[in-house]
């Protein structure tokens, strides 16, 4: 069940009101109302799914109990963290990475000549995997820290299944949200506000800009870069990075939109990233989130700053592989996340290292810069095949006379969404502070408005969100 | 222990007026109905795409309903012309691309470089 679906809406608004209205009885009604809609909302994939997040809550409650138990008698937490955390990895190892280890140790084997037919089993990826389990392993880690007390069964389960956050993110830490559930939350008109403007701008984003450059330029440049020229890869490239942070941002904006108007506070996820002007920036920009995670639960467990320059530029690179990995089982996503540590590392040392007096690079420049590092490690993200983002960085270099796919609409889409990134920051605060004045009648008027015009310029049909697959 | 963070829906707005539930539920309703009126083909075509059913063809004889009563009036109107100016849109092309237009049905091509195509 997509969020810019009628289907969505159907399911979503009998929830909204149920929530409103018996949900006020008690909180934990509230609760339980949430979770059973979280559940049918995850079910629609696959109901098999439903029982692997069931026993994923289940088994990080009772682990995190553990934890605390031992650590309220002075005890160390490490063993029940240990076992939690290899619980949770094996569990996404499994789904995730199960098929793409078998295809390697085949290959492997192969070219040792000690061919052995390997046990291959379909394994199917349930959707969002990658962000419960990531949700799991931080609520046991921050009670192991004593960041965060120990969450009830139904406030655990609640978190790890509420669908807003569930196959997409933003990562909702138990700190962020178990707090929330304590009590029953009141909703302001600036929260109404700000929802309306997220949800209409993530639908715009998604259904509008990120649909159309996918279907009418990304896929087909992507597909066969042999046969597209030099123009049209080069907008093919272009195209992607708009695309993938509409597409992106689009879910995390309705995801905070829709949580908004059930009462709940999700946090930031991105913060206009292409105007980002090193790469350190960029990642604090860009699925703030994830970064913020693998800082504060991978880069600063392997050490992080406290060592020599190349101690930090060790785990810089360790982290960055990883969070390559996590994206998916495959080489050209260990490669993009080997590019973004080779130059988060090569920032480190140049900011250590830049001579004297060397002045530094104008601030657009910069931006353009890292832009174009960031584009060059999408070509590789999007790429099917190590070979077809090869393939892909052949035929730009050959760069063939003409244009074929890139219109001057789509031309445009990409301009639109580079504007997005320089539009002041402050600028949805301010309007829904203004349009929170407005009556609820004029409101409801204008957003339907929009809701029109973006259903008159939407592209037929709605693709899954590209981070669905994560 | 509950950690502070930024989310973009910290707007501190007017307290004045309705309360925000009720806010909400103006907006949403209001909302509602201008689309139940001005879009009701996308209610139409989410019918024709349920699976086939006793119900579900009685949904979809009351959504072709509303979408028939409402395009009679003319409420359908402004989607429409908005539609047919973005589908415009679609169609322009740049002075030198007409040659190579062809590829957009790219399902038809592949494999064939473009300058092959020509």
């Amino acid at each position: 069940m997509l969020f810019p679906t009628l289907d969505f809406a159907i399911f979503f608004l009998p929830v909204l009101i149920l929530v409103w209205t018996a949900g006020q009885a008690s909180n934990e009604w509230r609760k339980i109302i949430l979770l059973l809609a979280s559940w049918v909302f995850y079910g629609v994939w696959d109901w098999r799914f439903v029982a692997l997040l069931i026993a994923s809550a289940a088994i990080n409650w009772s682990i995190a109990a553990r934890i605390d138990a031992r650590l309220a008698r002075d005890q160390a937490a490490q063993p029940w963290l240990a076992i939690g955390v290899a619980a949770n990895l094996a569990i996404l190892g499994w789904f995730k990475y199960y098929g793409f280890f078998v295809t390697e140790v085949a290959g492997v084997l192969a070219g040792l000549g000690w061919s052995r037919d390997l046990p291959v089993i379909e394994v199917i990826l349930p959707v969002g995997i990658s962000f419960f389990t990531f949700q799991g392993m931080s609520y046991l880690i921050d009670v192991a820290r004593r960041d965060t007390r120990p969450a009830t069964f139904l406030d655990l389960t609640l978190l790890m299944s509420f669908f807003p956050h569930l196959v997409a993110g933003p990562i909702v830490r138990a700190s962020h949200l178990v707090p929330q559930f304590a009590s029953k939350p009141r909703l302001t008109r600036g929260m109404v506000a700000s929802a309306i403007i997220l949800i209409i701008w993530g639908l715009f984003k998604k259904t509008v800009v990120a649909s159309e450059l996918s279907v009418a330029l990304v896929d087909k440049v992507f597909f066969d870069p042999s046969a597209q020229t030099g123009l049209d890869l080069l907008a093919g490239a272009y195209g992607y990075a708009v695309q993938i942070y509409c597409d992106f941002s689009a879910y995390s904006d309705m995801a905070v939109g829709l949580a908004a108007l059930l009462g709940y506070r999700f946090p930031r996820n991105f913060l206009s990233p292409y105007r980002a002007a090193s790469l350190q920036d960029f990642w604090r920009r860009w699925h703030i989130s994830l970064s913020n995670w693998l800082r504060d639960y991978l880069y600063i467990s392997l050490g992080g700053s406290r060592g020599s320059i190349w101690f930090l530029c060790r785990n810089l690179m360790i982290t960055m592989l990883l969070g390559g990995l996590w994206h998916g089982a495959k080489w050209t996503f260990l490669i993009w996340g080997a590019l973004h540590g080779g130059v988060l590392a090569m920032e480190r040392l140049w900011r250590q290292w830049r001579p004297a007096g060397w002045p530094t690079l104008p601030a657009p420049l910069a931006v353009l810069m890292i832009f174009h590092i960031v584009v060059v490690g999408w070509i590789f993200f999007r790429a099917d095949t190590l070979a077809g983002a090869l393939d892909y960085f052949v035929q730009l270099w050959a760069f063939r006379p003409g244009v074929a796919l890139a219109s001057p609409l789509l031309v445009g889409l990409i301009g639109v969404g580079m504007a997005i990134h320089f539009t002041p920051p402050n600028l949805l605060p301010a309007m829904a502070r203004r349009v929170a004045t407005w009556p609820a009648p004029v409101l409801g008027l204008a957003a339907a408005g929009a809701v029109l015009l973006i259903d008159a310029m939407r592209f037929e049909g709605v693709a899954a969100f590209i981070y669905y697959q994560f | 222990m509950a950690s502070k963070f930024d989310s973009p829906v910290d707007v501190d707005a007017d307290a004045a007026g309705l309360p925000g539930l009720a806010h909400m539920a103006i907006v949403l309703g209001t909302a509602l109905l201008v689309l139940m009126l001005g879009n009701a083909h996308a209610l139409a075509a989410w019918a024709d795409g349920l699976e086939p059913s006793a119900r579900s063809a009685q949904i979809a004889v009351f959504a072709h309903g509303v979408a028939d009563q409402t395009a009679a009036l003319g409420l359908d109107g402004p989607r429409a012309a908005l539609k047919s100016r973005w589908d415009n849109a679609k169609r322009l092309r740049w002075d030198d691309q007409a040659v190579a237009d062809a590829p957009h049905d790219i399902g038809t091509q592949l494999g064939e470089p473009i300058s092959a195509q020509r």
